[in-house]
């Protein structure tokens, strides 16, 4: 972070800028809390602005939309979550460093200290794993874990600054959204309860898939 | 930490719900200013509120600045699709609509808050304030205030931001914002 924003701080609260410069100032903010209060204060009186437009009211049904939209229709479990579980943690580790081994390429190793509940469902099921196919121009390397009963999903992707989304496909032939992954370090990732067994799952990121796999239950290991 | 808050930082439904529930007429309003149509601007303010939902950064901060975050995220949204809808049919975009002063319009979504703007707004040096509200309540950009008034870019960009410092301080002296 060598050079502050000039007046674009100001000027992207308003939306004027056109979408270039506005992803600048958004990479920017991001490393660099100087900046991000700056634009912080332009925002509120944005906000101030916009208090002073014509009041229109909208539909009861856009509420009812953005609520439906909000709730999960899967169960899922923030992979933050803090458990004082730091023994199971350990061995949980250990228990995974055969696979941290082959997974070089998805920097598990920073990752995986710091979801303890993650670490625990693995520890204590039956899994299988697979990698993600890379789509569009602009993969994302990604990883599942994954229960042979079904019960649990671990997403793990090389992808830390986007905006990654997952969906998934069931037995039933619903589609279902499971969310974003939860930045982490170097990493995001998704622990997911699935009440319908999961047939595939794809990642996008702004609407165009980057990673896609398909899931096989059962097997010996 | 303030509850609405907390639920929305942990991605609770209640914390978008909530969020909703307070602000929904303003958000409303400034999709709907923009877009001059009631469902697109429905459709653009759930579109906003599910990418700043599902995005992967958690929110960090207090009621006031969620509130200016999501009103920023819906103003982008629906320029974005004003934009997007101009370039599809070829048009102008809508004429410039300034502050109200004299002629009749509906009431503003917040009328202590509007007096309190058009006040600070009438202290601006003319050229800023022009520039200003073209920006915000003409929805253009600075690329295209520029070319209507004949001005240097870099000369528009200046004034609109010097026109945002000089309102945060007038509205910082005339009362603390309001969540």
């Amino acid at each position: 972070m060598t050079q502050h924003l000039g007046d674009e701080a100001e000027l992207y609260p308003l939306g004027v800028l056109d979408d270039d410069a506005a992803r600048d100032v958004e990479r920017h903010i991001a490393g660099c809390t100087v900046c991000a209060e700056r634009v912080t204060a332009a925002q509120h009186v944005a906000t101030s602005l916009a208090a002073s437009l014509p009041a229109a009211e909208p539909s009861s049904e856009l509420g009812r939309r953005i609520g439906e939209s909000a709730r999960p229709r899967l169960q899922t479990v923030a992979p933050t979550r803090a458990w004082d579980l730091r023994g199971l943690a350990i061995a949980a580790v250990f228990a995974l460093a055969f696979l941290v081994a082959g997974w070089q390429a998805l920097a598990l190793r920073g990752r995986v200290a710091a979801d303890d509940l993650a670490l625990v469902t693995v520890v204590h099921s039956h899994f299988n794993h697979v990698s993600m196919t890379p789509l569009s121009p602009k993969p994302v390397a990604a990883k599942i874990l994954y229960a042979r009963d079904g019960s649990w999903l671990y997403i793990i992707a090389d992808e830390p600054a986007g905006t990654v989304h997952a969906l998934a496909r069931t037995t039933a032939g619903n589609t279902i959204d499971l969310g974003a992954l939860a930045a982490s370090g170097r990493t995001a990732s998704l622990l997911v309860r699935p009440t319908q067994r999961v047939r595939s799952l794809s990642l996008e990121r702004d609407g165009t898939p980057v990673a896609a796999a398909t899931l096989v239950y059962g097997g010996t290991r | 930490m303030d509850a609405l808050v907390e639920d929305f930082a942990a991605r609770r439904p209640g914390g978008l719900e909530g969020a909703y529930a307070l602000w929904s007429r303003l958000f409303f309003s400034v999709a709907r200013h923009a877009l001059a149509d009631d469902a697109r601007a429905e459709d653009c303010v759930h579109d906003a509120l599910l990418r700043v939902w599902r995005a992967p950064n958690r929110f960090e901060g207090n009621r006031a600045m969620l509130k200016a975050y999501l009103v920023a995220s819906v103003r982008n949204e629906s320029l974005a699709m004003l934009r997007s809808q101009t370039r599809r049919d070829a048009r102008e975009l809508k004429a410039v609509r300034l502050v109200p002063e004299t002629e009749i319009e509906p009431p503003s979504v917040d009328p202590v808050e509007a007096q309190r703007v058009r006040a600070a707004l009438a202290k601006l040096p003319e050229e800023q304030r022009i520039a200003i509200e073209r920006a915000y309540y003409g929805n253009k950009t600075h690329v295209q205030i520029a070319e209507e008034l004949g001005i240097p870019l870099g000369t528009i960009k200046s004034r609109i931001a010097m026109a945002m410092r000089k309102l945060q301080a007038e509205l910082a002296l005339t009362g603390e914002g309001r969540a």
